[in-house]
């Protein structure tokens, strides 16, 4: 190669460079802003830091239950103001469960626990405050669902998925935030616990989180579903808040999930130790 | 130390040992196993499998015969336990335990874990004369 094809080359080299790095730096098609993001300054923030437990058991709704127990015990259910159409569902699935042939959705450990079956798992939670955005971590899971408090808002064309899309903002140390475009139990993989409590894709949850005092997380959720509900059901979970130093481990759900639902009945099959079901009578 | 302050730490204790004892039910049902029917059995430690989302206690017991049959005693979470101090090594292979637990409802050898008592008499979980086949434990009756 002489000096001048070098030169040429090494040009075309740099011009190529500098295309590709500014695709990249555009995002590759990624849309630019539509809004001026605002942050909120951390001294003006909440600490809410720490690892938190849910109190109670995982019943969604505790204050409609009827019976005592869990979520799997027969006779407990809860009264969400379902129309007579989901009302229906509802029964088959309180049927399906007091024969303990109501599989769980994330006993197989393939999807998300989805929003807002997030306030209501097992294990604990940290609830993580950026000037920004505010995250939501489950152990359980694992799962993540962020907020953006940055002055964005929805998209209008926004997808439905498991947690949907949140927007929020701060009242003082309440933090507010409204959930869009959750798919619900549109394709029969999200539930809101063990009786079986499902929402639709039209459903929406509007969220405000406080702390009521140094060790106690109060979240009410206003749940609204133009398919199923009535009218807004409104439903409130605590969180206590577990000593410091708790730590949160990973949980890698499918490591030996000897517990997976047989697709044929439903039910929740125990493995032995080589993978043959032991409860398929 | 007041009575108060007595009655709250033995409150707290009461809870660890219940929370410590908790049906395997943090990722599944546990409709399988026969919560009101408690089995008693003496074996040895073949495996633990500290893993997620569920431990579970191997044991080798012999029948009458001297026939051998592996159980599976499933427990709680490995995050969880762990936080209650509980370790991969709790349960040595080859360690000689007698155990405690709520079997299947059809007879096959695995069951929800209860409690655990070793030869040199160090115990796991919850073992009280309230939770034994001794007492006769049978809430569903």
């Amino acid at each position: 190669m002489n000096r001048n094809m070098a030169v040429t080359f090494s040009g075309f080299s740099l011009v190529l460079l500098l295309l590709t790095g500014a695709s990249y730096g555009q995002g590759r098609g990624q849309q630019a802003p539509s809004y001026t993001p605002t942050v909120t300054a951390w001294d003006k923030l909440p600490d809410w830091s720490g690892v938190w437990q849910m109190v109670g058991p995982t019943v969604f709704d505790t204050a409609t239950q009827t019976g005592k127990g869990g979520s799997v015990d027969i006779g407990v259910r809860e009264h969400p103001p379902f129309n007579a159409e989901w009302e229906a569902a509802y029964q088959k699935s309180l049927a399906k469960r007091d024969k303990a042939l109501l599989p769980d959705t994330i006993t197989n450990c393939g999807v998300p626990a989805g929003f807002p079956r997030m306030f209501n798992l097992p294990d604990p939670y940290e609830f993580v405050i950026r000037p920004e955005e505010f995250w939501l971590l489950t152990e359980n899971g694992p799962n993540v669902m962020r907020v953006y408090t940055d002055g964005r808002k929805h998209l209008e064309d926004q997808w439905e998925t498991y947690t949907g899309d949140s927007i929020g903002h701060w009242e003082g140390d309440t933090l507010v935030f409204t959930t869009v475009a959750l798919k619900g139990n549109r394709d029969g993989d999200v539930q809101l616990d063990r009786t079986g409590i499902a929402l639709s894709d039209k459903s929406t949850v509007t969220t405000r989180m406080r702390k009521v005092d140094n060790n106690t997380m109060e979240v009410v959720l206003t749940i609204e579903d133009a398919k199923a509900l009535t009218k807004p059901w409104v439903v409130t979970k605590h969180f206590r808040k577990l000593p410091v130093g708790t730590r949160i481990y990973d949980y890698g759900c499918a490591e030996n999930n000897r517990n997976p639902v047989d697709e044929k009945t439903g039910k929740t099959l125990v493995l032995d130790p080589k993978g043959k079901p032991l409860n398929i009578d | 130390m007041n009575t108060v302050y007595k009655l709250a730490l033995i409150a707290l204790a009461i809870g660890a040992v219940l929370i410590s004892v908790q049906p395997a039910a943090a990722h599944h049902s546990g409709a399988g196993f026969n919560s009101g029917t408690v089995v008693e059995l003496k074996g040895t430690i073949k495996e633990f499998q500290f893993k997620n989302p569920h431990t579970w206690i191997q044991v080798m017991v012999p029948d009458a015969t001297g026939k051998m049959t592996e159980w599976s005693l499933e427990w709680g979470s490995p995050n969880s336990l762990g936080r209650q101090g509980y370790r991969p090594t709790t349960f040595p292979p080859g360690a000689k335990v007698t155990v405690r637990l709520n079997p299947m409802r059809n007879g096959s050898p695995a069951g929800g874990f209860i409690a655990a008592k070793f030869e040199d008499g160090k115990v796991i979980g919850r073992w009280d004369d309230k939770i034994s086949p001794s007492a006769g434990y049978n809430p569903e009756k």
